[in-house]
């Protein structure tokens, strides 16, 4: 993963990758003990490059996720507690908060043209801070990246794509389903990494 | 009222309304005014935001959904974004971001973001002559079942059109506002 030069390290990151599979370690013991109200999408292996990136997020600036959040929400500073409680409430697609700036959304995509308006709202209000919309890599394949990308780069907005590839979008392959992948482009933070969880749950059956 | 030759000049209050609202919430200082052929000319809305000032109205591609969702998180920075959308058969193009952000991001967020948006949205005028199907069709009553936090009006009459828009303006959720272009001449 290559972090752009024009980023400089805004804050210690004070959450250890030991903690952040500990937090899901917890959602999975309570998901498969039924005290999870809806589906999770639990994170893992993807721990340093979070932490990595996050030191360069400002505390102020705005994180745009989607559906297995958990990480992104922790290293921006959601409390932990709090976080659990919504997703054991069921809330775990939609982890969503001003203090600090977090929005996640459970549909493809959606979260892009939302990313877009966010900076371009800081952009006309002259701030200084700054949007990290993370994706994964079949989202990047799709239309609305691609616009929402052009429209960002064209206008000088300060919205910063990250893509987080595994090569799956539930369990469909976007190599094998697009029959090519497409060239990541410019100016956008990417990296690999391989899923060790299902798309949602963990691979046991529960019964309610 | 009838001029001296037999022509019958009518007032047209309606679109004169619709102007005079577009001018109240373009003196406000914390809107802004999104779609395409609102910085430049190109449809009968365009006329309508031609007093706004320049730099608070915002020339789009034409990307509907993302005009919705960019609406949405101008709203989410503070911002009251009076999105305007010609036709609403391209409306209906932005319904992902209608239907599963702008609607649900209150209940998403336990109450806590509550982004404000207005959209104008058009049906398309059938006489004198029409558009064709693409271009005249009204969804008003399905947006109102499929839509939870999101208000509906319908402006019908030209008395409605600037209370309407005054109170979307001091509400603390987003309006969808359907006009109707035909009435811009015919009331």
């Amino acid at each position: 993963m290559k972090i752009p030069r024009k980023y400089t390290k805004v804050r210690d990151v004070n959450i250890t990758p030991e903690e952040l599979i500990a937090f899901e370690d917890k959602v999975k013991d309570a998901y498969e003990n039924a005290k999870v109200q809806g589906p999770v999408h639990l994170s893992k292996n993807n721990e340093n490059e979070l932490i990595e990136l996050f030191q360069y997020i400002h505390e102020e600036d705005w994180v745009l996720s989607a559906w297995r959040n958990h990480y992104h929400a922790l290293l921006h500073g959601v409390d932990p507690d709090k976080l659990f409680n919504w997703i054991s409430e069921g809330r775990s697609m939609g982890t969503n908060n001003t203090k600090p700036n977090f929005y996640a959304s459970s549909i493809v995509g959606g979260i892009i043209p939302l990313a877009l308006g966010v900076a371009a709202g800081l952009k006309r209000s002259n701030s200084n801070r700054r949007v990290w919309c993370f994706i994964g890599d079949m989202t990047m394949e799709t239309g609305v990246f691609h616009e929402a990308y052009k429209y960002s780069q064209n206008m000088n907005l300060p919205l910063q794509f990250v893509i987080e590839d595994n090569n799956l979008s539930v369990h469909t392959p976007t190599d094998t389903a697009w029959g090519k992948r497409m060239k990541v482009p410019k100016n956008v933070i990417y990296y690999k990494y391989k899923m060790s969880y299902p798309h949602h749950g963990t691979g046991k059956w529960v019964n309610f | 009222m009838v001029l001296e030759n037999g022509l019958i000049f009518k007032n047209m209050k309606y679109k004169e309304e619709i102007i005079r609202a577009m001018d109240w919430l373009g003196s406000k200082p914390d809107t802004v005014f999104t779609g395409q052929a609102i910085g430049c000319s190109g449809h009968a809305i365009s006329t309508t935001v031609a007093n706004v000032s320049q730099d608070k109205r915002v020339e789009l591609p034409v990307f509907e959904e993302t005009q919705l969702g960019m609406a949405t998180g101008m709203a989410m920075t503070g911002w009251v974004p009076i999105t305007c959308y010609p036709r609403f058969d391209f409306f209906i193009l932005s319904l992902n971001q209608l239907v599963n952000h702008l609607d649900k991001m209150q209940d998403m967020s336990k109450g806590d973001m509550k982004p404000k948006v207005i959209i104008r949205v058009a049906v398309g005028s059938k006489v004198p002559f029409s558009a064709g199907p693409q271009h005249t069709q009204n969804h008003t009553e399905a947006m109102k079942k499929m839509l939870t936090e999101i208000e509906v009006v319908e402006l019908m009459e030209p008395e409605d059109v600037f209370p309407a828009y005054e109170r979307a303006y001091n509400s603390d959720k987003s309006f969808l506002m359907v006009e109707h272009s035909e009435f811009y001449n015919s009331k």
